[in-house]
């Protein structure tokens, strides 16, 4: 039972507050990734809990030990590291096997947990040879296996896939899924790509400005997002925000949004009827409008600005009111910059975003 | 599981056994910082110390610097008188000036010899740029003194020994390999790309040198000119084989060592040091330039 | 260095480089490449080793041996030879000028011959420079014929027209120069060689029958030189100091080297000041830092009044002198401390910016402790670097010189460059000093090969 619990973090350089107070519990066995745009102290919280920087404040836990003032050699976890730290003056064998004779394991015992990482990363025939006549995604390899030989019940990830080119991303991605689901290791991954961190993680944690945003299983971040931020930040293209004013028609409240009226669904009607004539934000993804070529009822007339064909869909942008919305549709949807086409909202696909805090409002459940 | 982290702060109970160690670490992060600064104000107490007694000998009378004991305190009483003493000493003067004109030969040929290999160095890939390189390793690996011998024996034949040129000529020799490798380095620090994008906006290669990569690498140059002036300067075994009459400063005072009194001894010593003091403060840029990437 | 970066690759020849190197490779070779070559065959060859005897007194004519530099031979003729036409301009060939005379003989008769310049006191010239009359000069020697031979021919062994008498008036008609050139015959081993030499290698001795051989025509390799270095009382003495020193120093400097470049790597505020003050000596020529301590171990110097006024001393010692080597040796050793120590930090210092970061701390996480990631990770990647400054640093101690002049006068505590300059300076043996001076060479060289074996890098570790 190897759980990492964090209690209250906080990390400090000279004034700047890199992780903010930060709570969170990661299950033994689970794959957690720590996703945010650089500089929202990600990496930082990885390398409080790897030991590489100590936290200021708070208190972290690995499996019910107390380690947040031990050095990472006794925190019992493995890591692989963002320029993969490969010692450059040593065989990939040497490599490998470091952390084990660290720890003084036997010869033989080093011996099969190195050709067994080895042969998990198909790189069993460089055993030999150095670092440095090796392309990235072979150093890549290496690094995970490193990692993975020690058999930590922790294994931290700092971005590792940031270095190779797009190709190799996508094949690693998936090699890396499986293999962390075969070692059954306890991970944290830290990674600003969110298409990573949707495809990989059992939970996301999204973090801006040092504090964690929203905790959840990817469906949920991607499709409920506690926050704006959340919102515009996960999914491509990101969740399109309107500008729209809350108001009353006989007891049902209605939001204009451009100069059409929208009907909430009713489990919001409640919560809706506090922004009573203030304006409000409303959410909605790309591929969640209903287009229509021509004029249908409750359907909102816009213009086409651009339309980007995608392949698998078209990207047409609109403009509603003052806002810039990108609509997705079927890629045999045929349409021409200039002509008009009519939307449809699907009310149980809109968010609703409080304009002054900018969290979604959902209906307690 | 959407715990979403601000839970009060005062919940958190941290184990006094934690504290401890939080504690413990501590201090001995502390002490660790405290014995390194301790370290290093002591290494720099030897290395500052002696330059300042000598700098109190050149700067006082010489009364004070035939005087024994010694005040350790420094510039007691502070006068210029020894320093005068040196500087109109027989020799010192025309020293001077041979030292200058040396030194300054010296990095105008090294300089321009030099440049044009730096840059090929930095920009080209050519069969045979690496044995060049290695060569100028190599050669920078010599002893000057196995260079000083016959190139005066050469110079004795040719008409030109005991000439501030022809010791220009051998300093030059010195100081060629490290302002290639330094220069190179200097140029390898200037993407190639902004060449190439003063090229497309209508430079021809010289231009492009001429209004991007020269204006870049000038402090670079300058710094390396500086070290080559300071090699100059301090050089003193060619220095003293290769002139009889036009002795450079170094030769000039190593040669009347022995007739010489302490004041002047003390007070050339540290006229000697003044360039290389300048020197290293306006180098310190270029410091891993110069000997840093020997290794690369 | 950046290699990498900014490099444009052709596949067609592209000449600019080669023009752009081609100064400095012109350079180089001039005065860096020919000259050590000479200073090698300055050390191993005598030059003028051997006189060519010829059958002929003519450069053209068969060699009927050799004599070495040196030898006593017998003169036994003379002759002197008319220069062939523009061969006049070889200044140091030994000539004798002829004059063509004529005047009265002893027996009262009118002669026209040639006799040389030395006999004839020139009183007047004509307008263009040229003796014109003179008279006969008077023989001083008692032994010698006081009458002076008048010859047909600008030759000594040409017939004898006339005597003439001192003070007889002359006429000067022209004249001639001419090579002089002995046959001169010496033993070399059993076999006696006999040839004619021209004069300018002989020096006559006393009576002109014999002579010793000045100079020769021929340099040959010799040993001579390397075996005078060896001989020399110096010699040993300046190699083992020399040795000595640098295995007390270079340890010395790489342990205080490394604890520099930690401070500085401890990255703690005010570090860039620490790297100023520990480069500072970097700039320092060897001779002013000799001066510079000996400012201290000097007798009336800092260190005895220190000691003196901390009450630890009653009168000042004396270190630098003949009977206290240890001390001198100590201030050499201190002084280089002091100077070349910065150079090896800075070549450390670069070395440890260039390890990752990550690699160190991957290190951490996978267990390694202090000690380990110093002798596991450290110590290796630092290796190229610690290998150059070895190198770098052995080669520079081997030339240590005004510092040992400065600290102890030159001779009680010698090293090989301060021999190199003795013999070259004060004993102008330009021979032995070459042969010093590539003995250093030799012995850089070796080091250097000692430490790239020894200290070998990982090739494929540099990246």
């Amino acid at each position: 039972m190897t759980d990492i619990r964090i209690e209250n973090v906080t990390k400090r350089f000279d004034n700047f507050v890199a992780v903010n107070n930060v709570s969170m519990t990661i299950e033994d066995q689970e794959f957690v990734v720590l996703l945010g745009p650089s500089g929202c102290g990600k990496t930082t919280l990885l390398r409080a809990i790897a030991g590489l920087g100590m936290a200021d404040d708070g208190r972290i836990s690995i499996g019910g030990r107390d380690v947040t003032y031990l050095p990472p050699r006794e925190r019992k976890i493995s890591m692989v590291f963002q320029s993969y730290a490969i010692f450059p003056h040593m065989t990939v064998y040497d490599n490998v096997a470091f952390g084990l004779k660290m720890n003084k394991f036997e010869k033989t015992e080093i011996d099969k947990r190195v050709r067994d990482a080895a042969a998990l990363l198909h790189i069993e025939n460089m055993l030999d040879r150095y670092p440095s006549k090796m392309s990235g995604g072979q150093r890549q390899r290496v690094a995970v296996a490193r990692a993975i030989a020690m058999r930590s019940e922790v294994l931290l990830m700092d971005e590792p896939l940031s270095n190779l080119d797009a190709l190799l991303r996508l094949e690693m991605r998936a090699e890396l899924k499986r293999l962390l689901q075969e070692i059954k290791a306890t991970t944290i991954y830290v990674t600003h790509d969110q298409i990573e961190a949707l495809s990989m993680g059992d939970h996301i944690a999204v973090m801006k400005d040092g504090q964690i945003q929203q905790y959840d299983r990817p469906e949920t971040v991607y499709d409920l997002p506690s926050n704006r931020f959340v919102g515009g930040f996960i999914g491509s293209p990101p969740m399109n925000f309107m500008q729209g004013q809350v108001q009353r028609e006989n007891g049902h409240v209605k939001v204009r949004v451009g100069n059409f009226d929208l009907s909430p669904a009713e489990t919001m009607q409640p919560l809706l009827r506090s922004y009573d004539g203030s304006p409000i934000l409303m959410g909605i993804r790309a591929e969640n409008m209903e287009t229509l070529a021509q004029p249908a009822q409750d359907a909102l007339q816009v213009e086409v600005l651009v339309v980007e064909p995608l392949g698998s869909q078209n990207l047409l942008t609109v403009k509603i009111g003052d806002d810039l919305v990108k609509v997705a549709t079927h890629p045999t949807f045929r349409v021409a910059p200039g002509n008009d086409v009519w939307l449809r909202f699907p009310a149980d696909k809109i968010r609703w975003v409080d304009r002054d805090n900018g969290k979604v409002l959902y209906p307690a459940s | 599981m959407t715990t979403v982290g601000e839970t009060p702060k005062s919940a958190v109970q941290v184990s006094p056994e934690v504290k401890a160690i939080h504690r413990r670490m501590q201090r001995r992060q502390q002490l660790g910082r405290a014995v390194t600064y301790l370290v290093g104000i002591l290494i720099s107490l030897w290395v500052l110390v002696p330059i300042l007694f000598i700098t109190s000998m050149a700067l006082t009378t010489p009364a004070e610097v035939r005087a024994y004991p010694k005040g350790v305190l420094p510039f007691i009483p502070l006068s210029t008188e020894t320093l005068q003493f040196f500087l109109n000493s027989r020799g010192v003067l025309p020293g001077l000036r041979n030292s200058v004109v040396v030194a300054v030969i010296t990095l105008i040929l090294s300089t321009l010899i030099a440049a044009p290999a730096g840059y090929a160095l930095s920009r080209f890939i050519f069969r045979g740029r690496d044995m060049f390189r290695l060569s100028i390793l190599a050669v920078r690996a010599f002893p000057i003194v196995i260079l000083s011998i016959p190139l005066a024996v050469v110079f004795l034949r040719a008409g030109i020994y005991d000439s501030v040129y022809s010791l220009a000529l051998m300093h030059t020799a010195l100081a060629l390999p490290t302002t290639i490798l330094v220069l190179a380095s200097v140029f390898s620090s200037i993407p190639y790309e902004l060449e190439e994008a003063a090229m497309v906006f209508g430079c021809s290669p010289a231009q492009a040198f001429r209004h991007v990569v020269f204006p870049l690498v000038l402090p670079g140059i300058a710094a390396s000119a500086i070290f080559t002036f300071v090699l100059s300067w301090n050089e003193v075994f060619a220095a003293t084989i290769l002139t009889i009459q036009n002795r450079t400063l170094p030769a000039q005072v190593l040669v009347t060592l022995n007739q010489s009194s302490e004041p002047y001894q003390f007070a050339g010593g540290f006229f000697m040091m003044i360039p290389s003091l300048i020197f290293i403060f306006y180098i310190r840029r270029y410091l891993f330039n110069m000997w840093g990437q020997v290794s690369k | 260095m950046t290699t990498a970066s900014g490099i444009k690759g052709r596949k067609r020849v592209n000449w600019t480089p080669y023009i752009l190197i081609l100064p400095s490779l012109v350079y180089l070779a001039l005065f860096f490449a020919w000259p050590m070559v000479q200073g090698l065959i300055l050390a191993i060859r005598e030059e003028g080793a051997l006189l060519t005897l010829r059958s002929e007194a003519a450069s053209a004519s068969t060699v009927a041996g050799q004599l070495p530099r040196g030898m006593q031979v017998d003169i036994l003729d003379q002759r002197a030879n008319p220069i062939p036409a523009g061969a006049d301009g070889q200044g140091n060939l030994l000539t004798e000028v002829w004059y063509q005379v004529r005047g009265e003989t002893t027996d009262g008769q009118v002669v026209e011959g040639w006799t040389p310049e030395r006999r004839i006191r020139v009183r007047e010239s004509d307008a263009s420079g040229n003796p014109a009359t003179g008279t006969v000069r008077s023989i001083l020697s008692s032994s010698a014929d006081p009458l002076t031979p008048i010859h047909a021919e600008a030759n000594e062994g040409s017939e004898i027209l006339g005597k003439m008498e001192a003070r007889a008036a002359v006429e000067i008609l022209g004249q001639a120069t001419l090579e002089v050139w002995y046959h001169i015959g010496g033993k070399n081993g059993n076999e006696t060689i006999q040839g004619w030499v021209p004069a300018r290698y002989i020096r006559p001795l006393g009576d002109d029958t014999r002579g010793r051989i000045e100079a020769g025509d021929t340099s040959q390799f010799t040993t001579r030189y390397i075996e005078r270095m060896i001989n020399d009382r110096f010699f040993w003495p300046a190699l083992r100091t020399t040795l000595l020193l640098i295995v007390l120093i270079i340890p010395a400097q790489f342990v205080l080297a490394i604890i520099m470049a930690l401070v500085i790597q401890a990255e703690l505020k005010g570090s860039g000041l620490f790297l100023y003050v520990f480069s500072i000596a970097l700039g320092l020529s060897d001779l002013a830092v000799g001066i510079v301590w000996y400012s201290i171990f000097t007798q009336s110097g800092y260190l005895n009044s220190i000691l003196q006024s901390l009450g630890l001393i009653d009168a000042p010692i004396t270190y630098l002198s003949a009977d206290t080597r240890y001390w001198i040796l100590i201030a050499i050793w201190l002084a280089e401390i002091w100077r070349a120590t910065a150079i090896v930090m800075v070549i450390i210092v670069a070395g440890m910016q260039a390890i990752s970061r990550e690699v160190l701390e991957a290190a951490e996480v996978f267990g390694a402790n202090l000690w380990q990631r110093v002798r596991y990770i450290i110590i290796p990647l630092l290796r190229p670097s610690i290998q150059v400054a070895l190198i770098l640093r052995t080669i520079l101690a081997f030339q240590v010189f005004a510092l040992v002049i400065v600290l102890s006068g030159g001779d009680i505590i010698t090293v090989l460059a301060n021999e190199t300059y003795r013999q070259y300076y004060d004993l102008q043996n330009f021979n032995v000093a070459a042969a010093y001076s590539s003995l250093i060479l030799i012995l850089s060289m070796v080091t250097s090969l000692f430490y790239l074996r020894a200290v070998r890098t990982q090739e494929e570790a540099i990246e």
